[in-house]
């Protein structure tokens, strides 16, 4: 799955950051079934047609290394994880919060994102919860410490 | 089978279909996968035969609710959303025949499911655990949820 196609709609949002996509994409890491358990309960609630979206910024992506057109990702890039590309308005958004904030270019985009959607919940998959506590600034979110 | 309750999609019989993964399977699964990131532009005069009641519930719910911007819109999101779960479940389930120690146990995912929506006893992954333990003795086919329920009701009484 590549773009997203816009988050309306979506009623809970789950991100991934950089730590939690490179334990999905390694069956090897020590907290892959962790993270793969967070995929598989989206998954369940999906299917039962909850809507709930698993979302990676794309710059987390880049950071993690995950390219979709590579056999090693062939596991992730297969999970309907939707890429959240880093255009205008969730630069400018990404922008502010790292001058403000000192994060990497990454964790402001992923702040950019939980402040941009309308999800009702937003839970963040990760293994910096300081600096997502951060980015979130004063946005409601959930934060899973991998 | 009456058409008043004819199904959209057999949804079940898709979900026991993933449950035995053969080539010509995982092939159709990865075609809807394509065909659901195709971008929505053209849409299909094709009527699908659902039951009347369904569809005036629908109707209510995004009149009178604003559930979505119309019935067509909120079926075609649940349709969606369901087939986005059958592929992501049918790759987990090919993951874990690959790799049998990814595969999350009841414990696992009663945390996972905690954590995920900032349940009160997500920062308690012994009490879940051993709430995942007492249940699947009792109820083999239990889900998360059900564990979660389980664990608050002991922890009310305790």
């Amino acid at each position: 799955m590549g773009r997203s196609k816009g988050l309306r709609g979506v009623s809970h949002l789950v991100i991934l950051d950089k730590q939690a996509v490179q334990a999905l994409g390694d069956p090897g890491h020590t907290k892959h079934r962790r993270v793969v358990s967070h995929v598989q309960i989206a998954a369940s609630r999906k299917r039962r047609a909850e809507v709930v979206q698993v979302v990676v910024p794309t710059t987390v992506r880049v950071e993690a290394g995950w390219d979709r057109q590579s056999a090693a990702w062939a596991f992730a890039s297969r999970l309907r994880i939707a890429d959240v590309p880093l255009d205008q308005t969730h630069s400018n958004a990404a922008a502010a919060i790292r001058s403000e904030t000192e994060v990497g270019a990454a964790e402001a985009h992923l702040g950019a994102v939980v402040h941009s959607t309308s999800a009702m919940h937003v839970t963040v998959v990760t293994g910096d919860p300081g600096s997502m506590r951060l980015v979130a600034a004063d946005r409601q979110i959930t934060i899973v410490v991998m | 089978m009456n058409p008043e309750t004819q199904p959209i999609v057999n949804v079940v019989a898709i979900g026991q279909a993933c449950s035995q993964l053969n080539v010509e399977a995982l092939e159709a699964i990865e075609r809807i996968g394509e065909l659901l990131d195709v971008p929505a532009l053209a849409t299909s005069d094709m009527s699908l035969r659902i039951p009347t009641t369904l569809r005036d519930a629908a109707a209510l719910a995004v009149r009178e609710l604003g559930a979505a911007p119309s019935a067509i819109a909120l079926s075609s999101t649940a349709l969606r959303t369901t087939l986005e779960g059958l592929v992501m479940q049918a790759f987990l389930d090919d993951h874990y025949e690959r790799y049998p120690d990814s595969r999350p146990d009841l414990g696992d995912l009663a945390i996972a499911a905690a954590e995920i929506d900032g349940h009160l006893l997500a920062g308690e992954p012994d009490r879940l655990r051993r709430a995942a333990e007492e249940i699947v003795s009792k109820r083999p086919d239990a889900s998360p949820e059900d564990v979660l329920l389980w664990a608050e009701a002991r922890a009310y009484a305790a």
